[in-house]
């Protein structure tokens, strides 16, 4: 660090100064930069000294992005900082850039409130009790999600689109903690079982022949663990949308953090949510997320949204044996040949597709918006989700097995499931 | 910020990859292509040293990139393929129980005495990748590829870190292993899952592009060295296009090698559209993609509609 090198491009600037300066200016745009970073450029750029543009690029960039998604912001301060010839430590002022991921807290707008406050509940669904719903799952009713009382009971049938905006405070707090559970399936991973049909399980039998001294020897057996299925969200936050992600959001969060789930938002693209979300703080994970989508309340993409889904993430492993949840009322730009298209691709890797559409409570609702139409074929249940209540069905649907024949044998007739 | 044994890289790796175009050099030699900002991103992995994670599509050579490395120091690759439910047991290092019951029956029927101490030795020592790697006696360090670290789960990942980090092995019966030569490690992942940020942070990253038709076309004639001249890039500008099109699984490098083997072999010295429809199946492996692909034809593939 002390030799900075003869052949420096830039004749006066030392390794260590050069490496803090562009570290910092990196973290002014929004890229997590941790100070020893730049320790390791330093020492990085004494092993390859910046005689050319490229030698600085390529080391700064193998030392300091840590994630391909890092890679735009970072050519463009690189740009910035370089191509300019800027010195690194004047663009400390740079008020161009970004501002910090996090620094500044943006408040989703909500929509209006089309409902005077003291409304009485207006159940419009109101056959949907916790244990009604035996058909759409075996699971045991009594793990019914509802099992916690609650003082808000008046607010259980209300429609998201409903609520008033003090209500939506509350009924996010009570969605965040429904807990959705996924059906199991068999892991790598073994544990002991006193079932003598089950393998012999010779690693375990000799550690408990050791605590005996070696001489009695005690056969143990074990059999493989089951994991719960990973769980997919996918949640549209477009215009038509909005008065039901304020609450949906909540639902999202609610399940990255309790379940383990991966949450993804689309509206005209995808954005991958599940690092966010994932903040106990529910306030500062729903910022956090407003923050990193950008196109809230946009139009809606859906063929192009899950065909990015199933591209860049669910071919990759994440949607294979998941469970996918699509929160979603259809709606949407591209034609519906496409939707049914890239459903089709998502319902080859997935175990089960659950859409979650709120508009399916209204009474004379027909899945005839072209994307519903052509996405319904492809789905394993059909639930509204509109309301409290109806997240049971939800639930429900999520925590269903898979029926054992293997023909889905599936169209808008059996929209009711 | 680094562990105890790296002070940095010793003198044999040092007179070996003096600089980066030395490193692009040597591997050129052993066959494996690189451009200049993945020399520079195994360069920094061997000389800082720190272990570096690779991300890229399917197909553009992240495990070659480590097993051209090990072939460029002439030290052992030590390979571990990670999955979901990995364990210590089956990364580290476990003992070879089969072998204890039976040493001790052996010993009963011969009526000797058998220590504890016996039993618990090396030869009963079953060593998984993770192990040979750190005991590697040099002279020059091995290199570890953990494949796929997605795969596994995160408290194994942690876990993997903690050992590399202090490049020392504790086993009970045994005693300590610490590594003469710390392993340089290499790290591949699919993105199937956000990685640890502790992870992350220990780890230099690079992202490898797909490479150009130029280049694909070199390295398909390294790899099949009887094909004529003018097929090698003619494969690859088809690979190519195809790729510009919407598929499942877009063919890679391995498809290209594959393709131009399969057309030498049928004596095919140009690339024209009888020979792309008797080959199709060596390149798409996907109903829908052959469907795409069949609608804009074989003369578009081969690029005939400008002659």
């Amino acid at each position: 660090m002390a030799d900075p090198g003869s052949a420096l491009a830039v004749p006066t600037v030392d390794a260590a100064g050069l490496a803090v300066g562009f570290s910092t200016a990196l973290r002014r745009s929004g890229l997590p930069v941790p100070p020893d970073r730049a320790a390791r450029l330093a020492e990085a750029m004494r092993l390859i000294p910046p005689h050319a543009r490229d030698a600085l690029y390529w080391t700064s960039r193998v030392v300091l992005v840590s994630r391909r998604e890092q890679l735009p912001v970072f050519d463009a301060v690189f740009a910035a900082v370089f191509d300019g010839m800027l010195d690194p430590a004047d663009s400390r002022g740079d008020t161009s850039a970004p501002p910090p991921i996090g620094g500044e807290i943006r408040t989703r707008p909500t929509a209006k409130d089309e409902r005077p406050s003291n409304a009485a509940a207006s159940p419009q669904h109101p056959t949907m009790s916790p244990g009604g719903d035996s058909e759409g799952g075996a699971g045991p009713e009594r793990e019914a999600i509802l099992a916690m009382a609650s003082p808000e009971e008046h607010l259980h049938d209300v429609a998201f689109a409903e609520l008033a905006a003090d209500e939506v405070a509350e009924m996010r707090r009570l969605v965040r903690k429904i807990v959705l559970a996924t059906p199991t399936r068999k892991s790598r991973r073994t544990q002991r079982t006193p079932h003598r049909s089950a393998r012999l399980d010779l690693r375990r039998t000799v550690r408990a022949a050791h605590r005996t001294g070696g001489d009695s020897i005690r056969l143990i057996y074990s059999q493989r663990r089951t994991r719960s299925r990973r769980l997919v969200l996918l949640c549209d936050v477009s215009a038509s949308m909005e008065p039901y992600t304020r609450v949906f959001l909540s639902l999202l969060q609610g399940s990255v953090v309790g379940a383990g789930a991966e949450a993804f938002v689309f509206s005209t693209r995808l954005t991958r949510l599940t690092r966010q979300l994932a903040t106990r703080n529910p306030d500062q994970a729903l910022a956090r997320a407003a923050s990193a989508a950008s196109d809230w309340a946009g139009g809606t993409r859906l063929a192009e949204s899950i065909r990015s889904f199933v591209d860049d993430h669910g071919r990759r492993g994440l949607a294979r044996g998941a469970v996918v949840v699509v929160l979603s009322d259809g709606w949407a730009h591209d034609a519906p040949e496409l939707v049914g298209e890239q459903m089709a691709r998502l319902s080859r890797l997935a175990y089960r597709i659950v859409w979650v559409n709120p508009r399916k409570v209204a009474v004379d609702y027909q899945p005839l918006v072209g994307g519903m139409a052509a996405a319904l074929p492809y789905c394993d249940a059909f639930v509204s989700g509109h309301s409290y209540r109806a997240l049971t069905e939800v639930a429900a649907a999520i925590r269903a097995n898979r029926p054992s024949h293997p023909e889905r044998q599936r169209g808008p007739d059996n929209a009711t499931r | 910020m680094t562990g105890p044994a790296r002070g940095g890289a010793e003198d044999d790796v040092l007179q070996r990859i003096p600089d980066v175009a030395a490193l692009q050099a040597a591997l050129d030699d052993v066959d494996y292509l690189v451009d200049p900002g993945l020399a520079t991103a195994l360069f920094l992995a061997v000389r800082l040293p720190q272990p570096i994670l690779l991300e890229g599509e399917p197909g553009v050579g992240k495990t070659e990139a480590a097993k051209a490395l090990a072939r460029v120091l002439d030290t052992p690759l030590y390979r571990l393929q990670c999955y979901e439910g990995i364990d210590a047991g089956e990364a580290l290092y476990e003992w070879n129980y089969p072998r204890q019951l039976l040493g001790i029956r052996l010993a009963e029927v011969r009526d000797a005495r058998l220590d504890e101490t016996e039993l618990f030795g090396p030869e009963y020592l079953l060593r998984r990748p993770l192990l040979k790697a750190i005991e590697h006696t040099g002279p020059r360090p091995a290199v570890l590829l953990l494949d796929e670290i997605d795969r596994a789960d995160a408290e194994f990942e942690a876990f993997t870190f903690e050992l590399l980090a202090e490049a020392a092995v504790t086993i009970p019966e045994l005693g300590t292993v610490q590594a003469t030569h710390p392993p340089i490690v290499i790290l591949t992942s699919n993105r199937t899952r956000d990685l640890h940020d502790a992870l992350t942070r220990r780890c230099l990253y690079h992202w490898i592009d797909y490479p150009a038709p130029e280049r694909i076309a070199e390295i398909v004639r390294r790899r099949v060295p009887s094909s004529a001249e003018p097929i090698a890039l003619q494969a690859a500008s088809a690979i190519t296009r195809l790729r510009s099109l919407d598929m499942d699984k877009p063919p890679g490098i391995a498809e290209a090698i594959d393709w131009v083997s399969a057309l030498t072999i049928l004596g095919v010295e140009r690339l024209d559209v009888r020979a792309v429809d008797q080959t199709w199946g060596t390149i798409l492996k996907n109903r829908d993609d052959h469907d795409l692909a069949l609608a804009r034809g074989a003369g578009w593939l081969v690029g005939d509609e400008h002659g």
